[in-house]
């Protein structure tokens, strides 16, 4: 990131910030942009010609006054560079009050930058934590670095450094905010999938492995059949999981190859029934599809919309108890193609409903131990309808049932 | 004491109240956190941090007496140190709930959880979310933001009966389950105190800045109603057979 230095209506120089990278250690990146902020002030500022009366000349400017807060603000661009940084950052005055702060300070905050000037910290801030951490800076001289939890509208995880700003007998504190919330999330997706794969994997390996080992030790028929039979099923759960898998990672990184055509959502509607309809029949659901006559007509990848079908209808099934009823509608309204998917199983609780489509995401752990399933079906149902260009909700009511509305733009 | 003098140590009581607002506020958060996680670490730091609160407590306290004493203020000065001392008694009363939740997170840490909690902490949200915005009017004097707040106080309510009927179903159908249930009913008794403790300083709020003490709107939990359909599922179910 980059911002011009101009003096007297001429171009003198730019500033440029590079936000290092993730693999930065935190306290060192923090510092290393506020030094290179300075060392990059002294340096152009430095070379600044102050031109009076046709006289050219050069004024140096010492280090120190850039690391007074009246050094800081005097010079030219200063501010600029301050607005234009993505890490919050505040001076505050000996009094406790803010004296300056930034757009990004505001941001992590949830405060419009120009409502904080002149205000005590703790008004504009209200974290105790922070309060006396730049209580000790000012007070006592105390700098450090360290992570804060703040909490306001939604919980942040930030990194906070406090640093000294003195001179003309007064002592401010300068204070640098960078919000690593984000960074924490995607760290504990990282965590909880490779988790979750490694305990979806670990289950059916183990289970191979006790059968394996006690066939070895010589087992008779037909109990060796049975073991079999047992080695193979949980060898086709795990290739389904790792098939889940690579779809989800092609589907996420763009990669997935979309054969588009015409295709008949109420046809495809129809044969995905038609393939439950024996299993529905053993698990006592009644299973039901209401399609229009007419055909609809979409541009779309029949064999993923396919897949789109039937892992909600496997969902829907999985999800109902005997006595109960699984719906499958498709219609055509408003320019718009909706497919639904309704059950009367035990329902979401509203809680639950925005995490749905997450990788992994189980509504009920202990329910979910006794079905099958990769836990990634939903998940790939949502990327591959975005991909078309239409959208995916959930609304349930415990104790009703649950029900899944795709949309697609008449095309 | 001079004028300067005088305003600068005002100023600086308003902001030890905020300070004090943000150390409960955090403790609210952290208590439920603790009870969800049953994390008992977590429920001593709590318990350990009411010292502070405590010693905040005093200081205003302290600051405002000294200030009627010695200064004689008038009018809106008078009014926001009346305010002040009554707000105090709120937050500290706030941060003896959340003390009150860290040692029923400690009582039950041997127990297993009787179901996943969800809407308690949807209570403590909502409760902390009162109580951040009380605040708020306090700081920035807002009297219109503090007759906003207690009208949030009819979901945290609605929330409070939900949980109570299902305990009571909980301890109906199972006589093991009664200790555990009476304690997560606490817990939600003490949420929907600090909801109304949030309702009280906004009633501060609105007398320091209009200068009219003002009942503002809230809706009051029918205990008569809740207990009447408790008796009602008390009848109706059926206990687990003991073991």
């Amino acid at each position: 990131m980059t911002t011009r230095l101009v003096c007297g209506g001429a171009l003198i120089g730019i500033i440029a910030v590079a936000y290092l990278a993730a693999t930065q250690p935190e306290p060192a990146r923090t510092i290393l942009v506020a030094v290179a902020l300075v060392v990059a002030l002294v340096f152009v500022v430095a070379l600044v010609p102050v031109r009076t009366k046709g006289q050219p000349s050069v004024t140096t400017v010492e280090p120190e006054a850039l690391t007074t807060h009246a050094g800081l603000r005097s010079q030219p661009g200063v501010a600029e560079v301050l607005e234009a940084l993505p890490v919050g950052v505040m001076i505050i005055g000996e009094d406790g009050k803010i004296r300056s702060f930034n757009t990004a300070a505001g941001e992590v905050f949830g405060v419009p930058a120009e409502r904080a000037t002149n205000r005590a910290l703790i008004e504009i801030v209200r974290n105790f934590e922070l309060d006396r951490r730049v209580g000790a800076t000012l007070r006592d001289g105390v700098e450090e670095t360290s992570e804060l939890t703040y909490v306001a509208a939604q919980q942040r995880y930030l990194q906070v450094t406090t640093r000294v700003l003195a001179g003309d007998g007064s002592r401010s504190a300068l204070v640098i905010v960078t919000d690593q919330t984000r960074m924490r999330e995607l760290e504990t997706l990282r965590r909880d999938f490779v988790s979750n794969v490694s305990h979806e994997l670990r289950t059916p390996l183990t289970a191979v492995k006790l059968m394996v080992e006690t066939l070895q030790t010589g087992v008779e028929r037909p109990a060796s059949d049975e073991f079999l039979g047992s080695i193979a099923q949980e060898t086709e759960r795990m290739i389904a999981l790792v098939e889940d898998l690579l779809d989800l990672a092609r589907l996420e990184s763009g990669k997935l190859e979309m054969r588009l055509g015409a295709v008949d959502i109420g046809e495809l509607c129809r044969q995905a029934v038609q393939a439950q309809r024996a299993r529905a029949h053993t698990l006592g659901i009644a299973l039901e599809c209401s399609t229009p006559d007419a055909p609809i007509t979409i541009s779309a990848d029949r064999d993923k919309l396919s897949q789109v079908i039937a892992n909600l209808l496997d969902n829907a099934l999985r999800h109902t108890p005997p006595s109960g009823h699984v719906k499958l509608a498709a219609s055509n309204s408003n320019g718009a193609v909706n497919i639904v998917v309704s059950d009367t199983g035990s329902g979401i609780p509203s809680t639950a409903l925005p995490h749905v489509f997450e990788r992994f995401y189980v509504v009920d752990p202990a329910r979910a131990r006794s079905r099958s399933g990769t836990g990634l079906g939903l998940a790939i149902v949502k990327h591959i309808i975005e991909a078309h260009g239409g959208t995916i909700t959930a609304t349930s009511e415990l104790g009703v049932g649950t029900s899944f509305h795709c949309t697609f733009a008449n095309v | 004491m001079g004028r300067e003098n005088f305003h600068r140590i005002l100023e600086e009581t308003q902001q030890n109240v905020l300070r004090m607002g943000s150390l409960v506020e955090e403790a609210i958060t952290k208590a439920v956190d603790a009870l969800t996680r049953s994390d008992t670490k977590l429920a001593d730091e709590i318990l350990k941090a009411d010292d502070y609160v405590d010693d905040l407590n005093v200081l205003i306290e302290t600051n405002c007496l000294n200030l009627l004493a010695l200064q004689q203020p008038m009018a809106s000065d008078l009014r926001t140190i009346a305010a002040m001392l009554d707000i105090v008694i709120d937050l500290e009363r706030i941060g003896d709930h959340a003390c009150d939740i860290a040692q029923i997170t400690k009582n039950l840490a041997n127990e297993p959880q009787l179901k996943p909690l969800v809407d308690i902490p949807l209570m403590a949200a909502k409760a902390r979310e009162m109580l951040r915005e009380s605040l708020d009017a306090f700081s920035h004097h807002d009297a219109q933001a503090a007759h906003e707040v207690p009208r949030k106080d009819d979901e945290v309510d609605r929330l409070y009966r939900k949980v109570f009927a299902e305990l009571i179903q909980f301890m109906a159908n199972d006589p093991k389950a009664i200790g555990r249930a009476s304690n997560l009913l606490l817990v939600a008794l003490y949420l929907e105190r600090i909801a109304d403790h949030s309702t009280n300083i906004c009633e501060r709020v609105v007398y320091m800045v209009e200068g009219v003490p003002k009942k503002l709107k809230r809706s009051v939990v029918e205990f008569n109603e809740v207990l009447a359909h408790s008796d009602e599922i008390m009848q109706t179910s059926t206990p687990a057979a003991a073991d």
